[in-house]
């Protein structure tokens, strides 16, 4: 592909978001990837494996207790999009930094921890035990705090759709990480997301990530039932991108916060159409469920943009 | 209690490979059996599985989930059924088709030398067992298959070794005998109050799976099952394809599985779960 002539950055190679340097703009979605332990033995489409010139991994969401998640069924393909109603099913935060930090570290995985929690307190409690735990790993440059995920009844939800909730929530976590990025993952379930993104860089973040998965829904129609057993979930995919896109334009627009751009980008063509609106990275994610080597893909495009 | 078995640990990592539909027909009024020439050489074990999708223009957003019923250098073997949108695009394709083949995935079926073995397969959960038969049944193992009706039993892929059972009794005149009833009530039938230690191997949907459950049971046979879950990425990153564990949580069927210890699984929660769902991948009046 040719590389467009209003591209005016060096696409492939590291940048900067707060006190760390990243080492690619190319970055996997918290919980399309698991924890980043995952797939290592996969090679094909070239690559001998599907981390290959990824800039870092966005794990999956940790919460400070175990969570056993949703009853399955809990992924729908609609045709156009992926549902999920995966219900932040996770190890919790204890055995996170017990067993997974270190197999990361080992593995050679750069990574940025996604953490929910129930109350803004709990964010700076999270940050802090995990900063105490991996302040030591190079690999690790930072905090992205799930602020929206639809799928879980309790909290989550009603933190991003306030912006008062959004800021506490940042500034819990700000002091905890003096040297590591801390990212606001947002709810494009919203009128405007403008405001939630100001409030976070108020708070203290580096960079909001825009935007998580909107609210969805498809019915058998035979049964006329929802597909999923709790109805509603997470919907995602490349029928969202354009959703995406007009709410990272929305952001850069009316704010000028950096933004990591993420919903339905599976290819290099879509990484550039966010660059495009003023996002400074993106992320992969379900298009990594189809085929493991889609992020690795999109990195090597932005390294082959013929000039 | 059922006792537990040991499964094996997957040989041969996964690979994404591009291929071509060499050969796409019906074996039967439900299955569809897809010869595939890959682009590179694999392997897999009987009971490991892969992810299938269009390679281009109609790329499906996810893959299908489809058991591997023969892997011999490049020649891909596949046997599946069409049960909704995504299955039925994989159907509609013709000769010279290019796909995209994730795989092998999974856990395979342990395979004994030394012990007797019952095999229940029902439907589409056939290709798994079929291998497995194939790379090393022995003469005291029992091979029983069980099918809705005449029709639905791919009598080409059955050499006589297998016993089959239909729920509804037809009018197979060339055919051979077939047992009406399930494949469970059929096997018992047939064992009767021979209490030869077995190991039950099972696949196909869940009630046929509890079923196997509860004979292994009341025998005390270990027992492992290949769980049929709808799933999103097939290599164990996004956990959308979890069966529940008896321990409590859940065990995702791509990696831990799909053939699982019947012994780990919470029967209850699991066949709860079976009838939450839709029946097909996608509600077929959107495609």
């Amino acid at each position: 592909m040719k590389r467009p002539e209003w591209l005016d950055f060096d696409p492939a190679g590291p940048f900067t978001l707060g006190p760390r340097t990243f080492p690619g703009r190319i970055w996997t979605a918290s919980g399309c990837f698991g924890y980043g332990l995952d797939g290592h033995d996969i090679a094909g489409d070239g690559f001998p494996t599907p981390f290959a010139g990824i800039g870092c991994v966005v794990t999956k969401t940790v919460t400070p207790a175990p969570r056993d998640g949703n009853p399955p069924p809990r992924v729908w393909d609609s045709g156009v999009g992926a549902l999920n109603s995966i219900g932040l099913e996770n190890v919790g935060l204890g055995r996170f930094l017990d067993e997974v930090v270190p197999r990361l570290d080992a593995l050679g995985v750069p990574f940025v921890v996604s953490l929910a929690g129930t109350r803004p307190e709990e964010f700076g409690v999270m940050a802090e035990l995990l900063n105490a735990a991996a302040a030591g790993i190079d690999l690790w440059h930072g905090v992205e705090l799930n602020l929206s995920c639809p799928n879980v009844a309790e909290g989550g939800v009603d933190f991003g759709r306030d912006a008062g909730m959004v800021r506490r929530c940042v500034e819990a976590a700000r002091p905890r990480l003096p040297d590591r990025a801390l990212l606001a993952k947002l709810t494009p379930n919203v009128a405007r997301i403008a405001p939630l993104a100001a409030a976070a860089a108020a708070g203290g973040a580096d960079a909001v990530t825009a935007v998580n998965t909107l609210i969805g829904m498809d019915i058998d129609l035979r049964t006329g039932r929802p597909v999923l057993p709790r109805r509603r979930g997470g919907y995602s995919g490349p029928a969202i991108l354009p959703v995406a896109l007009a709410k990272v334009d929305e952001i850069v627009q009316e704010t000028g916060v950096p933004v990591v751009g993420v919903g339905g980008a599976a290819n290099v063509g879509d990484v550039l159409k966010f660059f495009a609106v003023g996002a400074v990275a993106v992320q992969v994610g379900t298009a990594i469920m189809n085929n493991p080597f889609a992020a690795a893909g999109a990195a090597k495009g932005l390294l082959d943009l013929e000039a | 209690m059922i006792p537990s078995i040991d499964l094996p640990r997957p040989a041969t990592p996964p690979r994404r490979i591009g291929g071509r539909v060499v050969a796409n027909r019906p074996v039967s009024s439900s299955m569809i059996r897809m010869g595939i020439e890959l682009d590179e050489s694999s392997a897999f074990e009987p009971g490991q599985f892969c992810m299938l999708n269009l390679d281009g223009p109609g790329e499906m957003i996810l893959g299908r989930p489809l058991s591997i019923l023969g892997l011999d250098g490049a020649d891909l073997d596949l046997v599946y059924k069409i049960v909704g949108s995504g299955t039925r695009r994989l159907g509609e394709l013709q000769e010279g088709a290019r796909v995209a083949f994730l795989g092998p995935l999974g856990v395979g079926f342990p395979l004994v030398a030394d012990a007797a073995h019952l095999l229940l397969a029902g439907g589409v959960g056939l290709p798994p067992l079929l291998a497995w038969a194939r790379s090393g049944a022995g003469p005291d193992d029992l091979l029983c298959f069980g099918g809705r009706d005449d029709g639905d039993v791919p009598w080409e892929l059955l050499d006589d070794r297998w016993r089959v059972s239909v729920d509804r009794a037809g009018d197979s005149p060339d055919r051979r005998e077939a047992f009406t009833g399930n494949v469970v009530e059929m096997a018992r039938s047939i064992l009767g109050r021979d209490d030869r230690p077995r190991r039950i191997l099972a696949c196909g949907p869940t009630p046929l799976l509890r079923a196997a459950a509860d004979l292994a049971r009341e025998r005390g046979w270990p027992c492992a099952v290949s769980v049929e879950e709808r799933m999103g990425c097939g290599y164990g990153v996004c956990r959308g394809c979890v069966v529940p564990r008896r321990e409590g949580g859940y065990l995702a069927s791509c990696q831990q599985g799909p053939v699982l210890d019947a012994a780990a699984i919470d029967w209850t929660r699991f066949a709860a779960a079976a009838g939450a769902g839709p029946a097909d991948d996608r509600p077929e009046e959107r495609s």
